[in-house]
């Protein structure tokens, strides 16, 4: 018994062994101090919350359960390394800020004494209240999942047999780097084609803010190039007449309403839409979407099996009791899935979830949402809702826009971002 | 590379559970008025104390002037587009829970530091500013004159330039000094200004 892998552990620990092992040392080095590795087996004296993603609602939720009750034993599930933020990452594109100053660590987390663990997790077991590893269990006493959109590859032809060549960067992390890279690189004369999916997918407005972004390089940069973007929607779905007025400082953009791609070939560098085929020199397309993939596998998706409906003052599943889920990968609430709302979630849940399992009543929160878009390298618009809760529901108060674009507006976008970093991570 | 990770989270538990031993108070969440501030602090920092250049530092603003402000966002006497929803969500929620959040945080001066040469200058250019807002800034709570002390100096010149463009408030006579003062100021001494006073502590 000098070395144990999870799963043996798991295995041996339901028959009690667990308690025998206080104190011995397991393996060596770090394994010194193994006593407290019963806590991987059920039931633990303290409360386990698992929180599975590490975004912008996963890696709120996990500091706020410990910021608001130390005694409960938090363990965040993400398999990357760093957290990328997707708002900025439209500027990266245009060579405005570097990938750098976008991505941050997790040691902020750990700080505050999450467990983070760089693993996938692979299913969920409600019933028995665990989730699956790549090697073994973890029990849990509420689960909190925030997986984040999955790309539906098989809604566009020769999509899912090129997602190298092809790409989305509607993650921020190496695609980002790799679409700038590409767009850098592409010839002066050439066509930069931008598609847009059909709602609802993540951040409404990032489409567009990538077009003034592409739009703004290629003029400064490029000035015989020539931006398309292809939306699938009937119009821009978000703060459409400040884009529209934004973009009059772009004629290199040409924009087609109710555009959908149906199929890509990058032999031919061509998108096909329902009408058209139009030639690229880059593209960036960006797919369909639903709920992440872990979110669909647990059953935790409703009828249209892309997103997860959830209780608006707890955010509790509605198809598995003591499971939580968050930010983009939700429907049914007014709220576009945007970085600031997934925030709003993952404290509102986390406070939840510290009533629940402290037996106490949870009180009634709605979220909000503030939303910046830069039309330019230095100047942004910007979108703002608040919300409230009424009958049970979420209800929104009111939204408000800029009445222009401003490089005012882009300063507080500027300052917005470093305080909500620093409220998700630090 | 499993026995790593678990011996990892064997390590973290344990410090999490020396923590804990160690008397850790309840969470924040008791705190009075904290589940209605969440909202708040994703732009304005934790319990208020903003990290950033471009949004206020709320934690220990006296309770008159933040109800005040409020009430002037949500009528839109105050224009701005970010705050004029979230002052009607904050009306919605309690104004009076909110505000006594606020004002029981410990306030931070900002952590942003400024040029040394503009802070000078803003001293000499703030002289007129002295006879309401003090010599360091600090208001008087008294007659609802605001800290200027600590402020990040970005919102600080924002605002000096939305009271020079009577963009704040426009209308409203308890500003119109303040006003009048700002419109004899050239834009670069709002910066200096700024820097000045957000140096004070």
């Amino acid at each position: 018994m000098t070395q144990f892998t999870r799963r043996e552990f798991l295995r041996t620990g339901a028959a009690g062994t667990g308690v025998g092992l206080l104190g011995l040392s397991v393996g060596g080095g770090l394994a010194g101090c193994a006593a407290p590795l019963t806590a991987d087996i059920a039931p633990t004296t303290r409360r386990r919350v698992i929180v599975i993603g590490g975004g912008w609602g996963g890696a709120t939720a996990a500091k706020y359960l410990r910021m608001g009750d130390p005694s409960i034993e938090v363990i965040l599930l993400e398999p990357n390394r760093e957290f990328v933020s997707c708002p900025f990452s439209n500027l990266v594109l245009s060579g405005v800020r570097a990938i750098d100053s976008i991505t941050f660590g997790y040691d902020g987390l750990r700080r505050h004494g999450v467990r983070v663990l760089h693993e996938a997790a692979t299913a969920i077991e409600p019933d028995r209240r665990r989730v699956r590893l790549a090697d073994g269990y973890l029990q849990y006493d509420r689960l909190i999942v925030s997986p984040g959109v999955e790309f539906q590859w098989e809604q566009v032809e020769g999509l899912a047999a090129n997602q190298d060549k092809v790409l989305h960067a509607w993650k921020a992390g190496p695609q980002t780097v790799q679409l700038a890279q590409q767009l850098h690189s592409m010839p002066d004369g050439g066509v930069f084609v931008l598609t847009v999916p059909p709602m609802a997918y993540r951040c409404p407005p990032g489409p567009y803010e990538r077009a003034c972004q592409v739009a703004w390089y290629l003029k400064t940069r490029k000035p015989k190039s020539k931006l398309i973007v292809l939306d699938a929607n009937p119009n821009i779905v978000s703060k459409t007449g400040l884009f529209r007025e934004a973009w009059k400082a772009y004629p290199n953009l040409e924009y087609r309403a109710s555009n959908k791609v149906i199929a890509v070939d990058p032999g031919l560098r061509e998108v096909r839409t329902e009408f058209d085929k139009v030639k690229y020199d880059v593209v960036n397309l960006i797919p369909p979407q639903r709920a992440g993939t872990i979110a669909v596998q647990a059953d935790l998706v409703g009828a249209d099996k892309r997103w997860c409906e959830v209780n608006h003052t707890t955010y509790e599943s509605v198809k598995h009791k003591n499971v939580h889920v968050l930010g983009d990968s939700t429907i049914g609430l007014p709220v576009p899935k945007s970085g600031t709302v997934a925030n709003a979630m993952g404290k509102i849940s986390a406070i939840a979830v510290v009533a629940l399992l402290n037996d106490k009543p949870v009180p009634l929160m709605a979220p909000g949402n503030t939303c910046y878009s830069f039309v330019s390298d230095r100047e942004a618009i910007a979108v703002v809702n608040s919300y409230k809760i009424e009958n049970g529901k979420v209800v929104m108060i009111e939204q408000k826009l800029t009445p222009a674009q401003s490089p005012f507006v882009a300063q507080r976008a500027e300052g917005w971002a470093k305080s909500i970093w620093h409220d998700v991570l630090g | 590379m499993h026995t790593m990770a678990t011996a990892l989270l064997a390590c973290t538990a344990l410090l999490a559970a020396l923590a804990v031993s160690e008397g850790w108070a309840a969470g924040p969440f008791d705190a009075p008025g904290f589940t209605k501030v969440f909202t708040c602090t994703a732009c304005h920092g934790p319990a208020g104390n903003s990290e950033s250049d471009s949004m206020p530092i709320i934690a220990g603003m006296a309770p008159e002037y933040f109800k005040k402000q409020i009430a002037a966002y949500a009528a839109g006497k105050r224009p701005s587009p970010e705050m004029e929803p979230f002052a009607k969500m904050v009306m919605h929620l309690g104004v009076d829970d909110v505000a006594a959040y606020f004002a029981a945080q410990k306030m931070q001066p900002t952590r942003m530091t400024a040029d040394p040469a503009a802070v000078e200058r803003g001293r000499k250019a703030s002289e007129p500013c002295v006879v309401c807002h003090g010599k360091d800034g600090k208001g008087d709570v008294e007659k609802g004159i605001p800290t200027l002390a600590g402020q990040p100096a970005g919102y600080l010149r924002e605002q000096m330039a939305l009271f020079k463009a009577d963009k704040r408030n426009p209308g409203d006579v308890q500003v119109k000094a303040t006003k009048a003062l700002m419109a004899t100021m050239p834009d670069a001494s709002l910066a200096d200004m700024a820097a000045y006073y957000s140096s004070r502590r």
